[in-house]
């Protein structure tokens, strides 16, 4: 007996599928160069806002998005792999899947912010550290987004075998937000606070469009400590 | 008669010296010309994209014709056997497999010398939405380069 419910509230699916298109916009732009290097300067701030966004829904969020009900600890993972994990958000390898898609994303944000192409392009948060150190971190960017394609590709590849092998559609929930569940986990989320929503859409914004015009600079003491300390490393 | 073969070896790798000059010598010439280039570029780049109201023709065209220069002046030869090894200013960043992929190095390089040559023409216009575009076109080369032959930090 299955009945229908809703699991993921639409500011998160609202935030997945600007995310998926923000990405390969990103990649697109990143790709190409030239003139539409300044577009993907522009969509890595996009990323920015969202990826601020998803940590404060992370807290703020209803039932399934917020990190402590999902987060993958040790014992989850293998209460999982034993088959005796009985839930509807993300599972344990989901939650994994999560946690390090928005690590290696913030990553290619915050290298991208100090970056440069020895072309035309210099990430607004450039003047604040040596260019010996931002072409480290444009080194790394590359680097993050060959892990990120190995993650997109898991991505794919399990939503893929869940499909197919386990029979679960993994993609529908992710645009309507319902998912069929069976009787005894059936609860549906809370409706979306309007104002957590409007709160973090607004904290999210702000720190995003601030970074992105350097104008964040002034706070950003820190950097230069970092710099030091990447000096010393024998960066 | 046995001294003439030695000789001949001798005074051309003394020419070929001369003419591309040794390993560290190429790599600091080229190291040159790529960081005078990105002085113009970065003039282009903020007269034109970044801050349009600080827009000077004439610096513009001087710019563009720097960089037009330098593309002609057969940059692919500071690209001798070795040099992907040594340090100029400072190492070189030359990937090994470059000497596998000259043929594809080449192109490239005949790519940014036919941008670069219309960035010139279209920067004497004067039109600044042209150039924007076409300076776009030399980024995209340079960065075609870059992706082919160049290390990464």
């Amino acid at each position: 007996m299955k009945v229908t419910v809703h699991i993921w509230d639409w500011p998160l699916r609202l935030f997945h599928w600007l995310l998926v298109a923000a990405v390969v916009a990103a990649y697109t732009t990143g790709k190409l160069g030239g003139e539409f290097t300044d577009w993907h300067g522009r969509i890595g701030a996009l990323i920015l806002g969202l990826l601020i966004f998803r940590i404060l829904w992370g807290f703020v969020g209803t039932t399934h998005a917020r990190f402590a009900s999902f987060f993958p600890t040790f014992g989850r993972l293998i209460a999982y792999l034993k088959g005796d994990w009985h839930g509807v958000g993300h599972n344990p390898i989901g939650a994994l899947s999560v946690i390090a898609l928005l690590t290696v994303l913030a990553t290619l944000v915050v290298t991208g912010l100090f970056a440069n192409d020895d072309i035309a392009f210099e990430g607004p948060l450039f003047s604040l550290v040596d260019k010996s150190l931002s072409d480290k971190l444009s080194g790394l960017h590359a680097l993050a987004l060959d892990v990120l394609m190995v993650l997109l590709a898991l991505h794919l590849a399990a939503i893929a075998f869940h499909r197919l092998v386990k029979k679960n559609n993994l993609v529908i929930p992710m645009l309507t937000g319902k998912k069929q569940v069976p009787k005894a986990l059936a609860s549906s989320i809370p409706s979306v606070g309007l104002l957590r929503f409007l709160g973090a859409a607004v904290i999210s914004s702000t720190l995003a469009w601030g970074i992105w015009n350097g104008g964040a600079a002034d706070y950003f003491i820190p950097v230069s400590s970092l710099q030091t300390a990447a000096l010393k490393l024998g960066w | 008669m046995k001294i003439k073969l030695p000789l001949t070896l001798a005074l051309t790798v003394v020419a070929t010296a001369a003419f591309s000059g040794q390993v560290e010598e190429q790599i600091r010439f080229r190291q040159s010309a790529y960081s005078y280039l990105s002085w113009n570029t970065g003039k282009i780049k903020s007269q034109v994209v970044d801050h349009p109201e600080t827009f000077n023709k004439d610096q513009i065209v001087a710019a563009a014709n720097a960089i037009a220069a330098v593309a002609n002046s057969g940059l692919i030869n500071l690209y001798g056997t070795g040099t992907d090894q040594g340090i100029g200013w400072k190492q070189s960043r030359l990937r090994p497999e470059f000497f596998q992929k000259q043929d594809e190095a080449k192109e490239l390089d005949a790519t940014f010398i036919k941008e670069a040559n219309e960035l010139a023409k279209v920067a004497a216009t004067g039109d600044a939405a042209a150039i924007k575009t076409q300076f776009g076109k030399v980024g995209a080369s340079c960065k075609s380069c870059h992706d082919l032959i160049r290390i990464r930090e």
